[in-house]
């Protein structure tokens, strides 16, 4: 039962799982890094057009970043119940967690559709092209990590919270953890760049 | 085999999660609020920025992943280092070569202007027309939208000062708009309020320029021999 000590045996398999995975995540910002470097290159190439000073909206974009933040902050909340066995208040943060993680995703969705409506693809010029490509990409991990999220979460309603559970919530944890952490480069080097 | 482990460094605490989302909160806003009102501008700025991105990046993986804590050999610190060197030298060459690559790549009508800034006077033996030495300054002052003078006249190889006195940003392009010429290399000059922008006059002629965001602001001026 959770909140008792697992066995050393348990723990070390515990740690090559999570190091495998972290060695995952690394892996992961490394991509990341390579469309940054493919952004930083590209963001001036706007043929004429409008650059992300014009197209770029400071107050959504902040707003995103705070529903991902806090999201990044109730997980940690979530993951400390799960740590102590408590199912209930695992499952509303982990609830809660999900719900900001959606609204940030439909929050994405809405600025992406206005540009597209606007006119302003990823075929209009190279700046748009690295724009959607990296912060698409982004959102394509925020959907894997809430479909995730949201079979888990179905999964401990039915089963119940277990030590095995709880190793594969920590990876998910820290899977959005890492979301958040890209998530500030590219409200930096995006957003507030763009303003710059 | 304790109840120690619930307490361990390398889980969190509600301390750890909230002193971390605090932080976080903070290197969100500061920054925000320095490009909202242009605390700093252009270079400065960004790295300022950036900094502060960095720092986030310190807290979030201190607080939220709490790396590095705990007795146990810390692997996955040393892979986030490594990480974060090969991230550094991949994203910091690509920004290198091509910067180098677009400069050294520029297209004809640039050459006249890099001909200048490089002081390349002569190309296998034959003149590239760059100016040297010293030679006489001409101001434009653009103020409540109106260019003074509205007619300079200058010598080759003189520069020219064009000093943005209102509290907006000015692009200026050269040519009558709608239409952009190149002129010496130079295609638009933004200029932010309060700056001023220099260019070398290399070629003789009758010009003239204007802000693209304000065409009615324009002004002429003719470079002789």
């Amino acid at each position: 039962m959770v909140g008792q000590a697992i066995s050393h045996h348990e723990e070390e398999a515990n740690d090559r799982v999570m190091f495998g995975f972290w060695v995952y995540l690394m892996t992961d910002l490394l991509m990341f890094a390579v469309l940054f470097a493919v952004y930083a290159v590209l963001h001036r190439n706007t043929v004429g057009g409008e650059s992300g000073h014009e197209l770029f909206s400071l107050p959504l974009a902040l707003s995103g970043t705070l529903l991902l933040l806090t999201s990044s902050f109730t997980v940690g909340i979530a993951m400390i119940a799960a740590r102590r066995g408590n199912k209930a208040q695992t499952l509303l943060w982990f609830g809660v967690t999900f719900a900001l993680g959606l609204a940030f995703l439909c929050l994405e969705l809405w600025e992406f559709s206005t540009l597209i409506g606007e006119g302003h693809t990823m075929q209009t010029n190279a700046f748009l092209s690295s724009f959607f490509v990296l912060l698409g990409t982004h959102g394509i991990h925020i959907i894997f990590g809430l479909l995730w999220m949201g079979i888990t979460i179905t999964y401990i309603m039915k089963r119940g919270l277990n030590s095995n559970m709880v190793r594969k919530l920590s990876m998910l944890s820290l899977f959005w953890h890492f979301l958040d952490i890209v998530w500030i480069f590219i409200f930096t080097i995006v957003y507030l760049g763009a303003f710059v | 085999m304790s109840q120690a482990h619930e307490q361990n460094d390398e889980h969190g605490s509600m301390q750890s999660y909230v002193v971390g989302f605090l932080l976080s909160l903070l290197f969100t806003f500061i920054p925000y609020i320095m490009v909202v009102n242009q605390t700093f501008t252009g270079t400065k700025l960004l790295v300022t920025i950036i900094c502060f991105a960095m720092v986030q990046l310190v807290i979030q993986v201190t607080f939220f992943l709490h790396l590095g804590r705990g007795p146990k050999p810390k692997w996955n610190l040393y892979f986030f280092i490594s990480t974060i060197g090969v991230v550094a030298f991949v994203v910091g060459g690509s920004i290198f070569i091509m910067n180098n690559l677009h400069y050294n790549m520029s297209p004809s009508d640039k050459l006249k202007k890099i001909a200048n800034d490089e002081g390349i006077y002569q190309v296998g033996g034959k003149a590239t027309g760059a100016c040297q030495g010293q030679h006489a300054n001409h101001k434009v002052t653009i103020k409540n939208s109106a260019v003074s003078p509205l007619q300079t006249d200058a010598d080759k190889c003189d520069t020219l000062t064009i000093i943005n006195e209102d509290d907006y940003e000015r692009e200026i392009a050269f040519g009558v708009h709608p239409y952009h010429d190149v002129y010496a290399g130079e295609t638009e000059l933004v200029i932010r309020p309060g700056k001023s922008k220099t260019i070398t006059l290399s070629e003789a002629g009758t010009f003239s320029f204007h802000d693209h965001l304000q065409p009615e602001t324009s002004g002429k001026f003719t470079v002789s021999e």
